[in-house]
């Protein structure tokens, strides 16, 4: 492989200006010298925000490593979103959505949220127990708003046992509870669920359907599985993703469903707000790709994450769709 | 930010359940705050609601020492002058007057009472209609007295002497509690008793929005552990 430059420009004939924004050679390529496959994002169409590490619940596998009083990424502050919300509204953003932690363990997210609402559809990813039903009034006053919020509780499995042995008893009952009151008082719901390998995907989703019926929850809401993405800073192996791979195995199409092409995610660390490339890679200081959402989108997104491959074998997105 | 808090005392209540103090060192928090406290590997942690008040000078948790409890464990054998890693204060519960003036009313079992306590210990002038304490003996009764001074306290008391309290559960006292659809209603404490009290009020038509919840876990999987 030739020097790399740095800070490199891809060829004038290309019409955007894309930069790759290290020049490790470990990052452009594989460890066995191929170049590395990536994402040259397209079109901001989705923003995500990370409220913050702190969460009610302490599950031993979550992909955040959340648990109360986490501070490994710092609560979000509406002076610290608000700005990326009205970058993103002026590059034709289309959703804004919402992860943690637990977005309502964060005294501000719920005037976040009322902000973003005033502006576009949202979605906010949450376990459903107790911060949500303590803010319920403060949720209740969201239906006000000009644009629509969804609400996607994470239930595990659809096995009430299993789901309290990571999430800490009566939280089944609560999460499910908690899609009952949200889809009585008019929002739109979906559930996230764990994917084992070589499960039966409808048959699991169909096991959900007793459970939904029993709060009065449509059985044909949208439910979103994920395979597991590890704990924050596991080392992985996985096969590594070349350009390759990128055209053997993808299409113009499918490429373009990776999340890191058409979405950002901004988050803060060490009392900096800053800009990443997905939602699954904020362990990872190579993903931080600036601290504005313009910049951010001309950077080349080089897959060499683990969690890059989850997205490629499995086309994970964390988006509702 | 402050990340580590020295220790002015130890106290205990009982055999199973004492307060830590720490110094304050000029950190901001509102009744209902917890702060993770870390145990010897300052690696693994566990929350505990604040239990001082907000103007008081040193920053107090009443903890209950967990059988084979690695975190409280550590906490109870913590010494004046020790020094103990701690995060920023926070949490989502929040037990006090409202904005509208709505009556409100307290339910804790155990270690559940400290959010009421620093609520009491930062607010006298401004008492809920009723404060309902279960507890395991008298011996766990943690400022029953001052609680009494600011409010009408009912406690039930699940084992041995009672006293002139109410020997069994909490729930024996849900008939007598002022109970009207304006009011809210502050649970903290096991979450077997807060989804029974939550589900009773809901059947006496109490609205959710009016249902505030604090729980926590007897198990090893435990959050927060107030």
């Amino acid at each position: 492989m030739p020097p790399i430059p740095r800070l490199r420009h891809d060829s004038p004939a290309m019409k955007t200006d894309n930069v790759y924004h290290i020049t490790r050679e470990d990052w452009l390529q594989t460890t066995q010298g191929d170049p590395r496959g990536y994402i040259q994002p397209a079109k901001l169409t989705e923003l995500w925000f990370h409220t913050g590490t702190t969460c009610n619940l302490r599950c031993p596998f979550c992909l955040e490593g959340s648990k109360p009083g986490d501070n490994r990424i710092n609560p979000l502050l509406f002076t610290d979103a608000k700005p990326f919300i009205d970058e993103a509204l002026g590059m034709g953003i289309k959703q804004f959505s919402f992860t943690g932690g637990e977005p309502f363990v964060i005294d501000e997210f719920v005037q976040i949220l009322g902000y973003a609402l005033d502006h576009r559809p949202c979605l906010v990813l949450t376990n459903g127990t107790e911060p949500v039903l303590n803010r319920m009034e403060e949720i209740l006053a969201l239906r006000e708003k000009p644009h629509p919020v969804k609400f996607r509780i994470s239930i595990d499995y659809p096995d009430a046992a299993r789901h309290d042995a990571g999430r800490g008893p009566g939280n089944f009952l609560r999460a499910l509870q908690a899609l009952g009151r949200l889809h009585r008082y008019g929002f739109d719901i979906s559930i996230a669920r764990q994917r084992e390998q070589g499960e039966d995907i409808e048959k699991v989703d169909r096991a959900f359907h007793p459970h939904l019926e029993e709060v009065g929850v449509p059985t044909d809401i949208n439910i979103v599985s994920f395979p597991d993405f590890l704990t924050p800073g596991a080392v992985a192996k996985v096969p590594e993703i070349t350009e390759d791979c990128m055209t053997r195995y993808h299409t113009e199409e499918t490429r373009d469903s990776f999340m890191c092409n058409y979405t950002k995610f901004v988050l803060k660390k060490n009392g900096k707000t800053r800009v990443y490339a997905c939602t699954l890679v904020d362990d990872d200081t190579d993903y931080d790709l600036g601290g504005t959402l313009k910049e951010s989108m001309r950077i080349r997104v080089m897959l060499g994450h683990h969690r890059c491959y989850s997205c490629f074998a499995f086309g994970a997105s964390c988006s509702d769709t | 930010m402050t990340e580590v808090l020295t220790v002015r005392n130890v106290h205990w209540y009982s055999d199973g359940i004492f307060g830590i103090a720490f110094e304050r060192d000029g950190i901001e928090f509102v009744p209902g705050d917890c702060l993770a406290l870390f145990g010897a590997d300052e690696q693994t942690s566990r929350p505990y609601s604040v239990a001082s008040g907000a103007g008081e000078d040193t920053l107090r948790f009443v903890i209950r020492r967990m059988p084979g409890g690695d975190i409280s464990g550590y906490l109870a054998e913590r010494e004046a002058g020790d020094r103990v890693k701690i995060s920023p204060p926070f949490g989502w519960f929040r037990p006090g007057p409202r904005d509208d003036g709505s009556p409100f009313v307290f339910l804790a079992t155990g270690t559940g009472i400290s959010p009421f306590l620093a609520h009491f210990n930062s607010r006298p002038v401004a008492p809920p209609l009723q404060c309902l304490y279960g507890v395991r003996t008298l011996d766990d009764a943690v400022d029953s007295d001052k609680i009494e001074s600011q409010c009408d306290l009912r406690m039930a008391v699940s084992r041995g002497d009672a006293g002139h309290h109410h020997r069994g559960r909490i729930t024996d006292l849900l008939e007598g509690m002022p109970c009207a659809t304006e009011n809210h209603y502050y649970l903290c404490g096991l979450d077997a008793m807060i989804d029974d009290v939550s589900q009773w009020l809901e059947l006496k038509g109490v609205p959710i929005t009016h249902i505030h919840r604090e729980c926590f876990f007897n198990a090893s999987y435990s959050t927060p552990q107030t």
